[in-house]
């Protein structure tokens, strides 16, 4: 049994994931952080109880959005803390009580990581903000940016590919988890929900959290393993607490419970309770004696070290006896396995028995050769219903179905679906309406309850389908009928047309398969038209208004065919006129942003004023002045405040249309394939930055600056 | 004095039902005793102790479930005559698994209960008592609701042995011959009784479904109740009671075995309070327990069975040291020769297993066979919890659940329960015809889970049918479905007795209805009332409402019916309900009211504090975080006024509070506005169109303009 080593309770509260620790000056420092402060408990060299530590505060005036601290520049003395915020980036240096640098982002940082990435000489602070990443050395200087699908959660640096050099490792709010290696994104693994946490845990392996409370183990882009849990996961971190060589995987969850899995298998080898939620789980020699500790932090305020497992515990770190338990589990799985053969020596009793005539109606007796067929299909919008995947799910004989579970990752609200007939309308046959939201493959466990009307047990029938990437389309039989859409992609391959074909039939919903590789589809979602068409020269012409299917399509296509690099022309019309107006509008809520800035300037002058003028009237007994100069005061703070609402929503606007400037960069570069699209990216960059706006689009249609 | 107790597992058997667990006397000079366990296989193990593993003594074959076990002998000897009871027959068995008794009650139901003292036989059926003597029929006696438990009491005071009751109604029932002598109005629906001195004694313990434990003294003509244990921590209900001397001070203490896994340890502080000294939780129901020596000598120990047939020992033998180098050097002899021994079984059923899962692949080849899978047996409980007046689900199953589907034809509310760690799953529902669904959410356990909690929360008037798909893992798999039904006035209790004072509205039923039709209409809207109808020419039932806590009395006979209420949205749910019933069965009613306008104020008056005291709260909890700012800010709150200063300090207890009840103001405010709609109702006034303004004064919420609002409008 694992024990705390220490514990103290820090009089503050933390945010959520927002601790870290850093070494200044031989001092320990452990950073916390609530609301716009960030304080520091510091425990000193000699004084071994860390009931002795002390609490320094450092104010930061913003709302703190991440946090971290470490080594940045050649020559500091400590570690320096870096205070990322919605619009800007703080180097600190608590040694000296210096700024080292300050850094206006305008994507925000949401994340933060510090360390060295891919063959840049000096370590780098990369923040993730909206879309984009950045990365800046120790003078402040912009050393790496690159843009990515969606708001950055979490970031981490791990040597991903096994070369001896790190890859930056980004998690996004659209679930996926992407793998930059420098600026040239080298692999893309997608989740089911928002990656709020990732940690470096050894080699090639690094561990995950997701929003909807699962936490994993990736083992470069193959999922090692992953538990769920109703409660959300804070924090997690890679501390090896049973001392066997190998980390593991310690998470902080939402309901206060720290617990430790095995990196294999995901087995919990400890757990422990803090009274609230988790704020952070960091590690640090925080007493100072050589040693590293686990050290747990709730928002509450509560704070626990754990120091790694002592040789004789060999790995047992839960107090229950662990024979107890193997005979326990033993026995349940005799238990279980009586049961079953209890169930088959009935099963065969009730079928010498009673024949296939008569079925008592309680216990739900079947045919046995009862099978279930499925089956998915398109089905176009009707006057009654909106366009949907439609599973059909039936049973061949008189039993009915009484519900439907499907249980499918990302494309229900929860992670499963009913349909539950009332008893009037029970049948032999299901239909389940099916609307993925996005674009992905999507494997459907479905479980079905079947039996007889009265029945008050039923059998499970368990069956897992898989849904196609492409489901949501609708061949068309007529390709002439409508308008051709006016965007498209033209790209060149080496392959059969057959090979294209295998693609079409295995990520489309197709009733009765293709042959060739032109076919023209229907968007169920939005009702566009997608057609895609292959020259004899092995020139591929998608045609779509959508970019984000382009990008789809070309990435799918490509990792199906095998291909590692792919330019490709492109022509959006509308698209780009949009991103046209996103541009000028930037530069105006730009200027607006500037006006009001200088506004609040001079009623900041005027407030001073005012102040010193009523004081001066208090002070002079003048009561009747200092309630005029008072009462003008109150005033101008409620300008101000309406200013500050004002420039709050300009500023919100503002990151909405960077965000959807970035988007833009990152869809182009979706329309190629490797090298061509890291290209892409760096020339869309380098024409926002000299503000060229027609040589941006002209690269986002060629794929290159020169044409 | 403080009590450790260790944890040592000593056999599984079937899954078991309430006190069917016993330890036989210690015979000659050995201390250990054989324990004595009956399981719902009709399977009796009797088996004791060696060296740590369970060696049987006997073990019958296998027939219908048995529901209850007592021990008996003839009078002075010791009581080591095991008696089972299954169907409607009861069976002796001596020490040695002898059968020497087979009697047949001759019951047209199941016996739930019994007890055995001596020659003298005593069982219940759901609502009948027996008692026999030398198997000849002596009394009888009906009771007016399901009995629960049964047992005797002796003493000097008494003349003979008087058998006691235990009802569902929250009485017991002393019982003398065939004639009631009194019964003791308890505060619970109780579920055991047991004596707290088992040879002789007029103290009877009994514990309750909702988890309240009591001692009462009977006496010739009365009882009198010594002392009560509350259930504050809601913890689960009461499945048994034992009695013995554990902690070693001389006094007998009080083993409690609850339905939630909870296994209790009750000892008494120099003032005779009972005091909880030692609690212990397993992963499922405690059915039985008792107090005696069965792992080794000279060491106490408390013994329990779990629903699922586990026999488990509380021992007050120091475990084994822990520490020592090397995992595996440290397993015993004995444990490692079990664990062999488990393994070498487990290879063999697997065989089995996979033999039998290939036949039955095979069969379904076949077009004539059929596939029947027995079923599981599940163990459910669906009760109101008084404090917070929502629904207490539980179900429990013998192996691991794998999910559970959770269905609803009414609008409820569900709500997450801390212990649970299943992922539930809310799904989309379609509450239109066809399907009329207003709640489908999964639950998907984790590994291991037999056992599983949730709250529902009902609103009054809104009623249909709630049921829960259970699938366990256990192939071929099987789900099985349970109905609870939610009824009209769900959210009410029975009571012994109510305030006569209060200003009451009545609604008067009239027609051509006969005495049970009545009564299966009061059972169709009112929770806790007998499914039978009862004796004698007609009734009165007393509820009160959980949430407001507002009264309703029942009175009905043939062709008449009286419900008087202090709550006009009581009456107006029953009058319609009621009359839709009559309706089905073509029934004329003649309905009349009597609408008393003081109840509308009155009722409003009972919700005041409630009410005020909720916006009190979510005020304070409002300020809780801004004010530990200015706190932070400052340094200290010295500057803060009083008032903000105790809210402040009062932090944790007003966070707690709140979280406790979620979406309290809300059901008030529903609550308020149903007793307005219902008002103007009777006055045939439709005033939906100022439930906006209604809502308005609620949101700025004084006593006395809300009341002149209900007056004007």
């Amino acid at each position: 049994m694992l024990v705390p080593i220490f514990t103290l309770k820090l009089n503050h509260k933390i945010n959520p994931r927002m601790v870290t620790i850093g070494k200044y000056d031989g001092l320990l420092v452990f950073i916390h952080n609530p609301h716009t402060r960030a304080q520091r408990p510091v425990s000193h060299r000699l004084s071994q109880s860390a009931q002795d530590s002390d609490v320094s505060l450092l104010n930061i005036n913003q709302a703190v959005s991440c946090l971290t601290a470490g080594k940045l520049g050649p020559n500091t003395t400590g570690d320096t803390l870096l205070v990322g915020s919605q619009t800007n980036l703080l180097a600190y240096d608590v040694h000296d009580n210096a700024d080292v640098f300050y850094k206006d982002v305008a994507d925000g940082a949401n994340a933060i990581v510090l360390g060295q990435l891919g063959d840049i000489s000096s370590p780098l602070a990369i923040i993730g903000g909206n879309c984009a990443l950045q990365g800046f050395d120790y003078m402040g200087n912009d050393k790496f940016w690159t843009v990515t699908g969606d708001n950055v959660r979490s970031l981490v640096l791990s040597d991903f590919t096994g070369d001896g050099k790190n890859e930056l490792l980004v998690g996004s709010e659209d679930f996926d988890i992407r793998v930059f290696k420098e600026d040239e994104l080298v692999s893309e693994m997608s989740e089911n929900e928002t990656v709020t946490a990732l940690c470096h845990m050894h080699d090639c392996r690094f561990g995950y959290a997701l929003a909807n409370g699962t936490v994993g183990v990736y083992d470069r882009n193959a999922r090692y393993w992953r538990i769920k849990s109703k409660n959300h996961a804070m924090s997690i971190h890679a501390f090896d607490l049973n001392s066997d060589g190998v980390v593991e995987l310690i998470t902080g969850w939402s309901n206060g419970k720290i617990d430790a899995r095995s990196d294999r298998t995901g087995e919990v080898i400890f757990k422990d309770n803090l009274s609230s939620s988790v704020a952070g789980v960091v590690e640090g020699d925080y007493r100072l004696d050589g040693q590293k500790q686990l050290i747990c932090a709730s928002v509450e305020g509560e704070v626990r070290g754990y120091l790694p497992a002592s040789k004789e515990l060999k790995g047992n770190l839960m107090d229950s006896s662990a024979e107890q338990d193997l005979v326990r589990e033993l026995s349940n799985r005799k238990q279980n396995l009586l049961l079953e053969l209890r169930n088959y020596e009935e099963n065969s009793k009730a079928c010498s028995v009673q024949g296939v005539s008569e079925s008592s109606g309680g216990v739900g007796v079947i045919p046995a050769n009862t099978q279930l067929q499925t089956a998915l299909s398109v089905r176009a919008s009707t006057e009654a219903q909106k366009a949907h995947v439609e599973l059909s799910i039936s049973t061949p004989n008189e039993t009915i179905i009484r519900a439907v579970l499907i249980f499918a990752e990302g494309i229900f609200e929860g992670e499963s679906h009913v349909v539950h007939p009332s008893a009037q309308n029970l049948s032999g046959c299901v239909r389940v309406p099916i609307v993925p939201p996005k674009d992905i493959p999507v494997d459907l466990h479905i479980k079905a309850f079947i039996g007889g009307r009265t029945s008050t047990q039923f059998h499970v029938f368990e069956i897992t389908r898989h849904l196609p990437r492409f489901s949501m389309y609708d061949i068309s039989s007529d390709s002439d009928s409508a308008e051709p859409p006016s965007g498209r992609v033209t790209f060149s391959i080496s392959e059969r047309p057959q090979r294209v074909v295998m693609w079409l039939n295995q990520n489309f919903l197709l009733p009765k398969g293709v042959d060739s590789p032109d076919v023209t589809f229907t968007s169920l979602r939005g009702g566009g038209h997608l057609s895609i068409s292959m020259a004899s020269s092995g020139q591929i012409t998608l045609r779509t208004d959508d970019v984000d299917l382009a990008g789809d399509l070309v990435q799918s296509l490509a990792s199906f065919l095998g291909i590692e690099e792919l330019s490709s022309e492109a022509d959006f019309p509308e698209y780009f006129e949009e991103l046209r107006t996103t541009l000028t509008e930037v530069d105006e809520f730009h200027s607006v942003h500037q006006k009001l800035t200088a506004a609040m300037a001079d009623h900041s002058n005027y407030i001073k004023n005012m102040l010193v003028q009523a004081e001066d009237a208090r002070l002079m007994g003048h009561t009747t002045t200092m309630k005029k100069r008072y009462r003008e005061l109150y005033d101008l703070n409620r300008d101000l405040i309406n200013e500050y609402k004002i420039r709050s929503n300009n500023h919100n606007a503002l990151l909405a249309c960077l965000k959807s400037v970035n988007l833009a960069i990152q869809r182009a570069g979706r329309l190629r394939v490797g090298k061509p699209k890291n290209q892409v990216i760096a020339a869309c960059r380098d024409a926002i930055k000299s503000n060229n706006i027609n040589s941006l689009f002209r690269i986002m249609r060629a794929g290159t600056a020169s044409s | 004095m403080e009590l450790n107790l260790n944890r040592v597992d000593y056999i599984q058997v079937g899954v078991t039902s309430q006190k069917t667990m016993r330890l036989l006397p210690a015979q000659g000079r050995k201390t250990t005793q054989k324990v004595a366990i009956a399981d719902h296989d009709g399977i009796l193990t009797c088996f004791g102790i060696k060296k740590g593993e369970a060696v049987p003594v006997f073990k019958t074959l296998p027939g219908q479930k048995i529901i209850r076990m007592d021990l008996g002998g003839a009078v002075g000897s010791p009581q080591e005559k095991i008696f089972v009871c299954s169907g409607s027959q009861v069976r002796g068995f001596t020490k040695k698994g002898k059968q020497f008794l087979t009697f047949e009650a001759n019951l047209t139901e199941n016996i739930n209960a019994m007890h055995v003292s001596g020659a003298d036989l005593f069982v219940c059926a759901s609502y009948i008592y027996n008692h026999y003597c030398d198997c000849k029929d002596q009394n009888y006696y009906l009771s007016g609701d399901k009995i629960n438990d049964i047992t005797c009491v002796s003493s000097e005071n008494l003349t003979r042995l008087s058998p006691v009751l235990a009802c569902q109604d929250r009485v017991l029932r002393v019982l003398q011959g065939s004639e009631l002598a009194y019964d003791i109005e308890v505060p619970g629906p109780p579920s055991v009784l047991e004596l707290y001195n088992k040879t002789r004694g007029d103290e009877l313990l009994y514990g309750t479904t909702d988890g309240k434990i009591g001692l009462v003294q009977i006496g010739e003509h009365s009882a009198s109740s010594k002392w009560e244990i509350d259930n504050d921590k809601k913890k689960g209900g009461i499945l048994c009671i034992d009695t013995y001397d554990i902690i070693g001070d001389g006094v007998n203490d009080v083993l409690v075995g609850r339905d939630d896994g909870t296994l209790e340890v009750y000892g008494f502080d120099s003032s005779n309070e009972p005091t909880l000294r030692f609690d212990h939780v397993l992963s499922e129901s405690v059915t039985s327990i008792q107090g005696g020596c069965v792992g080794k000598e000279s060491y106490d120990e408390v013994l329990a069975a779990t629903y699922t047939g586990w026999v488990t020992g509380l021992t007050t033998e120091p475990q084994k040291a822990e520490a020592g180098p090397g995992d595996e050097v440290r397993m015993s002899k004995e444990t490692q020769s079990k664990v062999e021994a488990l393994r070498a079984e487990l290879e063999q059923l697997q065989v089995k297993v996979l033999q039998g899962r290939e036949q039955y692949q095979q069969t379904s080849q076949s077009s004539t066979a059929v596939s029947a899978v027995p079923t599981f047996s599940i163990n459910d409980k669906f009760t109101l919890c008084q404090d917070d007046a929502s629904y207490c689900l539980t179900l429990e199953v013998q192996t691991a659940i794998d999910n559970l589907l959770l269905q609803s034809d009414v609008p409820i509310d569900l709500l997450d329960v801390d212990k649970n760690s299943a992922v539930v799953s809310f799904s989309e529902c379609d509450s239109e015809q066809p399907n009329g669904n207003f709640l489908l959410a999964t639950y998907r356990c984790q590994a291991n889970t037999t056992r599983l909690e949730l709250k529902v929360r009902s609103i009054e008037g809104q009623y249909g049918t709630l049921q829960a798909y259970v699938t366990p893992r256990l192939q071929p798999k099987t789900c099985q479905v349970r109905q609870y039904q939610i009824k009209p006035l769900s959210l009410h209790q029975r009571t012994h007795s109510i305030d006569q004072d209060r200003p009451m509205n009545r609604l008067s039923l009239v027609g051509q209805f006969s005495f049970a039709e009545i009564h299966s209409w009061v059972v169709f809207c009112l929770p806790e009332v007998p499914e039978k109808t009862p004796a004698g020419e007609s009734i009165t039932f007393y509820f009160h409402n959980t949430f407001l806590g507002t009264q309703l009395e029942a009175n009905y006979c043939k062709g008449e019916g009286h419900f008087r209420s202090d709550n006009i949205s009581t009456i107006s749910i029953l009058s319609d309900v009621l009359s839709k019933e009559a309706t089905k069965r073509k029934i004329n009613l003649n309905i009349s009211y009597d609408i008393n306008d003081d109840s509308v104020s009155h009722t409003l008056r009972m919700i005041h504090p409630k009410l005020e005291f909720q916006l009190v709260l979510a005020r304070k909890v409002q300020l809780i975080d801004a004010l530990k700012e200015l706190q932070i800010h400052e340094g200290n709150s010295d500057f803060l006024i009083p008032e903000y200063r105790n809210i402040l300090d009062e932090s944790a207890s007003l966070l707690e509070e709140y979280k406790k009840q979620p979406a309290h103001l809300e059901r008030l405010y529903g609550m308020i506005t149903d007793l307005f709609i219902d008002k103007f109702k009777f006055k045939g006034q439709n005033v939906k169109t100022k439930v906006s303004s209604l809502l308005e004064i609620l949101d700025n919420y004084d006593l006395n303009s809300l009341l002149d609002f209900f007056c004007e409008a």
